[in-house]
């Protein structure tokens, strides 16, 4: 589903990421860990298409190059990102914002857009499963949310926006203990064969409850061990600084 | 981007001209003129005396220049202050009798005048050129004694109304443009509200201007009378053309005890081409006045077409405990230019104001919120709240603020807010990544913007104006 | 009036030798103020304080020209002795003192008898009449790498024998690269009915600290104006404090052009006016350059029939990218016959930038007192402290300890 070969990414001469290799299957739920400044957000950044970046590899998406890609395009072909700091954009409901993202995918894989009614009742559905407050929807999007409110908000988007591939970046942080079994439950109950996951974290914690098919370290913009999910354990006991 | 740029432009819908054969009074100005439109109008000698006051005062005025859009020497000899269509010299008795190119053009503005082709009961007065040219739903408003026609008619029907109050709220010695209005105003719609009656349906009055080299000039009039409520809606649009149009209104609103009148206004005047060639020169007077306590008077307006708007609607509260509001959007693009805000004069006691300006520019284009809040002496205990937040996009545009707040008394509080900034790059990313291309992020982010002010617009309204904020910005984004 | 400008600035010419560049420059601005006159209220500028109508008013037989042959005797008792510093003292419009005991000398140069610039197309008629009228024009440098050790106060005196007379000075002050001047201006007026009209130049060079505090306290009934031009170059800092109480009229006005990177200007006033007293602070900051930052803070304290205006513009041109410009002003309103008028500007042609302004005016918050006299206080104790509260916000704004301890015993503010 996605192949990432020999990526490497600058921003102002700076190099973030070098050398930088990953395959993802379809079904697969991969987790990337590693410390702060080692890449991670980089790299969510670049597969989703954010502009200001210097980059060179190859980025396959079904076969398909990325970076000819617009970041709308990228979603209206399955990627979905979560994002670690969810924007605020005020003025903007909440339900709207996420009928009219449904809709520009849903028009763009040419199949029929949903109206009001259909939407609502999805929404309501979904919001329900994760245990998200209603009311919320009508408020303006992000804006007065907490830490955790924002993003169980974005793993709403996702369960309603039904991506093929989807990447978590640090969604964990900042979360109770209860919100992260909640995301964690939207995320398992999204898990199906043709859907793959991309899970970035800092902590193990996560993996507590979402079981990574592989896990891989990323250190100074490189995977440099990758294995099952015994690795986030070790990574857990001796920490990032021994670990290399 | 460039081409796609002048496609959209092109797409300025409501650019078509009518081809209809109309009455024309010579170009220039002077006192014939002014007879003409006068005894064209069927008019009493007073409102000729009134005219001719005005056009002597005229001569002693000069046209402001304070004002921030600059525009080329308007050669006022060289302008029609009359046109009407030739069908329509004897105004219709109903819509059977008027001429079906009328009817045809309103049709394809999306203003149907058939009442039974409207949606929920708005009633319109359309005016074309220099007349109104049809007023619906006259018998139902009649019913609760309501009276809604346009200015020409309400002068031979009820000269008393008129006469009272033409010129209370924006005097003969007003400014230049409002003066030369009420020399030669030609048409334009006159609402009454009785006492106690809450006016059964939104009224609204849709402004065309078809004819070339002609300048509009219309003047609307507005009587809310104790404890009576309306709320008035205003659009407005013209063909393309490459000559700039100049149009100076005057509105008069008038709100007795315990009155409120809601004024709306979606004005989308051809704002000239991409390179700033023609475009109507939007020059208007809006002034309320709050006569009589606990009067309320609210304007909200979305400005998104002319080359040039200026415009300051303003609120006289001079009754106490009186309330004047003021919601704004101006968008101007290319190479638009705006000069548009409130005045907000308090001067009775416990009296609020209320002003949140929202202010866009994309292009080439400049926009400057200026406002006055002037609390005087006499206003104890009266409250004023601003707000103006500007949107640039690009560097080639410039956006400004420049509030007057002056408070000469000790008991009352101003409070003033303005902010400048721009969309994000993150918000950007955040909309594309959920699938909105670059153009439906921004419209979306815009309308988000302006949230405050397309929620005082009556629903139907409201939808057509936050598509106008989508498409009065596209082609600006890189 | 006309007739008596001409005579007195022959008889300046005369009773000085200016250099015949200089007579030449002074002729023109002359000729230049006589064709424009005092401001009045019909220019943008002084739509809030007509300047011709003050004069008129206030100042009977105003004449321009100033004898300064005779050196005035300095009262020693007016000098600040809570902390050590520079002195440069003016009496009447004469130099009367320049002492930097506190530094290196070849570290700090005073230039007099400079070549006065060409009247440019300024409107400011003021600036005009300065040039034409003003005896010695002289500049302060301080040199590259330098910080003064102590700063430097500048005192404005006028005695009993100043009556009616227009007086006019200009400095310039250049901060070589990377150097550093703690510079208070005090006035102190004995004088009565006089328009005193200062020009400063301040030419703030790359890396360089500028902390300029004028403190208009003592009662008097001079009108005066006070016009800052301020260039900011590379990664300079100015912070200037106003405190507006003691005249009849004050105009300080500030032009600020932030000409390089990273460069910051902070401007912070109070007014304290009561009685007939009318003051303005007009600031015109110009973001020029990228990452570019300005700040201001205005509050007033409005009391008897006085009245306090704030103009305030931020203009951002289109290169400014990055500008963060900040503006707020804020008065209470004790009398119904006070007047607080603003207008706060913004003019931006950049559109990556953050800029915003505020304002708000009225009386005391009646709840507040209400709690504090629950508390105990009585009426004038707890208007007296929130008051105190109120201005103390911007006297804290103040970067540097000893003079901010200085002000605050001036304005005699209770921590």
């Amino acid at each position: 589903m996605l192949k990432i070969k020999n990526l490497k990414a600058d921003i102002e001469n700076k190099s973030i990421l070098k050398n930088f290799n990953l395959e993802i299957k379809p079904g697969e739920v991969h987790a990337i860990m590693g410390p702060n400044g080692s890449g991670k957000s980089t790299l969510s950044n670049i597969l989703s298409g954010k502009k200001g970046y210097d980059v060179s590899g190859e980025v396959l998406f079904e076969n398909k190059s990325l970076f000819d890609l617009e970041t709308e395009e990228r979603a209206h072909k399955g990627i979905f990102l979560a994002f670690q700091y969810p924007l605020e954009i005020p003025g903007v409901n909440t339900n709207i914002f996420l009928k009219t993202s449904l809709n520009a995918i849903r028009k763009a894989r040419g199949e029929k857009e949903l109206d009001a009614i259909e939407f609502l009742k999805l929404v309501k559905l979904k919001a329900q499963n994760l245990k998200f407050d209603e009311e919320k929807l009508n408020r303006q999007l992000n804006v007065g949310f907490s830490g955790g409110e924002k993003k169980k908000n974005e793993i709403l988007q996702m369960s309603i926006l039904n991506p093929k591939l989807s990447i978590l970046d640090e969604t964990d942080s900042g979360l109770d203990i209860d919100a992260l079994k909640i995301v964690a439950d939207g995320v398992n109950s999204l898990r199906k064969k043709d859907n793959s996951f991309l899970i970035i974290t800092h902590y193990q914690r996560l993996l507590d409850y979402i079981k990574p098919d592989y896990v891989h370290v990323l250190m100074e913009g490189k995977i440099i061990k990758s294995g099952g999910p015994e690795l986030a354990l070790e990574l857990e006991k001796k920490g990032y600084e021994n670990f290399n | 981007m460039r081409e796609k740029e002048i496609a959209k432009l092109k797409d300025y819908k409501y650019g078509f001209a009518t081809d209809i054969e109309s009455i024309k009074a010579p170009k220039g100005l002077n006192k014939e003129i002014i007879k003409f439109i006068s005894e064209a109008k069927k008019e009493p000698k007073w409102m000729l005396d009134w005219r001719m006051k005005a056009y002597e005062r005229l001569k002693n005025l000069k046209e402001p220049n304070w004002q921030k859009p600059k525009y080329p020497k308007i050669d006022y000899q060289d302008i029609y202050y009359y046109s009407a269509p030739k069908s329509v010299s004897e105004k219709p008795k109903n819509l059977d009798e008027l001429d079906p190119k009328l009817l045809e053009t309103y049709k394809k503005l999306g203003i149907p005048l058939q009442e039974q082709q409207r949606l929920n009961g708005i009633a319109v007065d359309a005016v074309f050129d220099s007349v109104s040219v049809a007023t619906t739903f006259k018998d139902k408003l009649n019913d609760v004694g309501v009276i809604f026609c346009s200015i020409s008619e309400a002068i031979q029907k009820h000269p008393g109304l008129v006469k009272k109050y033409i010129g209370s709220v924006i005097p003969l010695t007003d400014h230049y443009f409002a003066t030369l209005n009420s020399a030669v105003f030609t048409d334009g719609s006159f609402v009454y509200i009785p006492p106690g009656v809450k006016c059964p349906m939104e009224l609204s009055t849709y402004f065309r201007i078809n004819a070339s080299q002609t300048g509009q000039f219309e003047r609307t009039l507005i009587i809310a009378d104790k404890g009576s409520y309306v709320s008035y809606l205003e659009g407005c649009t013209a063909p393309m053309r490459d000559e700039n149009q100049l149009h100076a209104a005057n509105v008069e609103l008038v709100a007795l005890d315990d009155a409120e009148i809601k004024y709306s206004t979606v004005q989308n005047w051809y704002p000239g081409d991409k390179d700033g060639k023609g475009g109507i020169y939007n020059f208007v007077t809006k002034r309320g006045l709050c006569k009589g306590v606990n009067s309320k008077i609210s304007w909200t307006q979305v400005e998104t077409g002319s080359a040039i708007t200026w415009k300051y609607p303003s609120c006289v509260l001079k009754g106490d405990n009186s309330s004047g509001e003021f919601y704004s959007i101006a968008i101007t693009n290319n190479h638009q230019k705006a000069d548009t805000g409130t005045k907000m004069i308090h001067l009775g006691k416990n009296t609020k104001s209320k002003i949140i300006s929202k202010g866009i520019s994309a292009g080439f284009s400049d926009m400057t919120y200026r406002g006055l809040v002037d609390i005087s002496l006499k206003a104890k205990n009266s409250r004023n709240y601003t707000q103006c937040d500007s949107l640039l996009m690009g560097n080639k545009c410039g956006a400004h603020t420049v509030p007057y707040i002056k408070n000469k008394n000790s008991e009352s509080n101003i409070a003033h807010e303005a902010t400048t900034s721009k969309i994000s790059e993150d918000q950007l990313h955040y909309c594309q990544q959920r699938g909105l291309n670059p153009e439906e992020a921004v419209g979306l982010i815009v309308n988000g913007f302006c949230k405050e002010v397309l929620q005082q617009l009556p629903m139907e309204f409201a939808v057509e104006a936050q598509k106008l904020v989508g498409i009065s910005l596209e082609g600006s984004v890189g | 009036m006309e007739e008596q400008l001409k005579i007195d600035f022959e008889k300046l010419l005369e009773n000085s030798n200016f250099s015949k560049k200089n007579v030449e420059i002074k002729r023109k601005s002359f000729n230049n103020f006589i064709e424009k006159g005092f401001p009045n209220r019909r220019q943008e500028n002084w739509k809030f304080s007509d300047l011709n109508q003050i004069i008129s008013k206030n100042i009977k037989n105003l004449s321009f020209y100033n004898d300064l042959s005779k050196p005035n005797k300095i009262d020693q008792s007016i000098f600040i002795d809570s902390l050590e510093h520079n002195k440069i003292v003016f009496i009447n419009g004469r130099i009367e003192k320049i002492e930097f005991d506190y530094e290196e000398k070849n570290k700090i140069e005073i230039l007099d008898d400079l070549v006065l610039e060409k009247p440019n197309n300024n409107n400011n008629s003021l600036i005009f009449l300065n040039n034409a009228f003003v005896c010695k024009y002289f500049k302060l440098i301080v040199k590259k790498n330098y910080s003064l050790k102590k700063p430097l106060f500048i005192y404005n005196i006028t005695n009993k024998d100043l009556v009616s007379k227009s007086i006019n000075l200009k400095v310039d002050v250049l901060l070589e690269e990377n150097s550093y001047l703690k510079l208070v201006e005090l006035s102190n007026d004995k004088s009565v009915t006089n328009f005193i009209n200062i020009n400063y130049n301040f030419d703030v060079q790359k890396n360089s600290i500028l902390k300029n505090y004028k403190i208009d306290n003592n009662s008097n009934s001079n009108i005066k104006y006070y016009f800052n031009n301020i260039n900011q170059d590379t990664n300079s800092v100015v912070e200037v404090f106003l405190l507006s109480s003691g005249s009849e009229f004050i105009k300080n006005e500030i032009n600020c052009c932030l000409n390089g990177k990273y460069a910051s200007a902070f401007v912070n006033g109070v007014f304290i006016l009561n009685k007939s007293k009318h003051h303005e602070i007009k600031t015109n900051i110009n973001h020029l350059a990228e990452y570019t930052k300005s700040y201001q803070l205005i509050k007033g304290v409005l009391e008897d029939n006085s009245k306090a205006v704030y103009q305030g513009k931020i203009f951002v041109n289109s290169k400014a990218q990055k500008t963060d410009g900040y503006q707020l002003s804020k008065a209470i309103l004790l009398n119904d016959n006070t007047e607080f008028n603003t207008k706060p500007e913004l003019e931006i042609y950049a559109d990556d930038v953050k800029c915003s302004h505020g304002s708000a005016s009225g009386n005391l918050n009646e709840n507040l007192i209400f709690y504090l006299q629950t508390r105990g206080l009585n009426y004038q104790e707890a208007k007296k402290l929130l008051i105190n509260g109120f201005l103390l916000d911007v006297v804290e704004k103040i970067t540097d300890s000893e003079i901010k301890k200085l002000i605050k015993n001036i304005m005699s503010l209770k921590q």
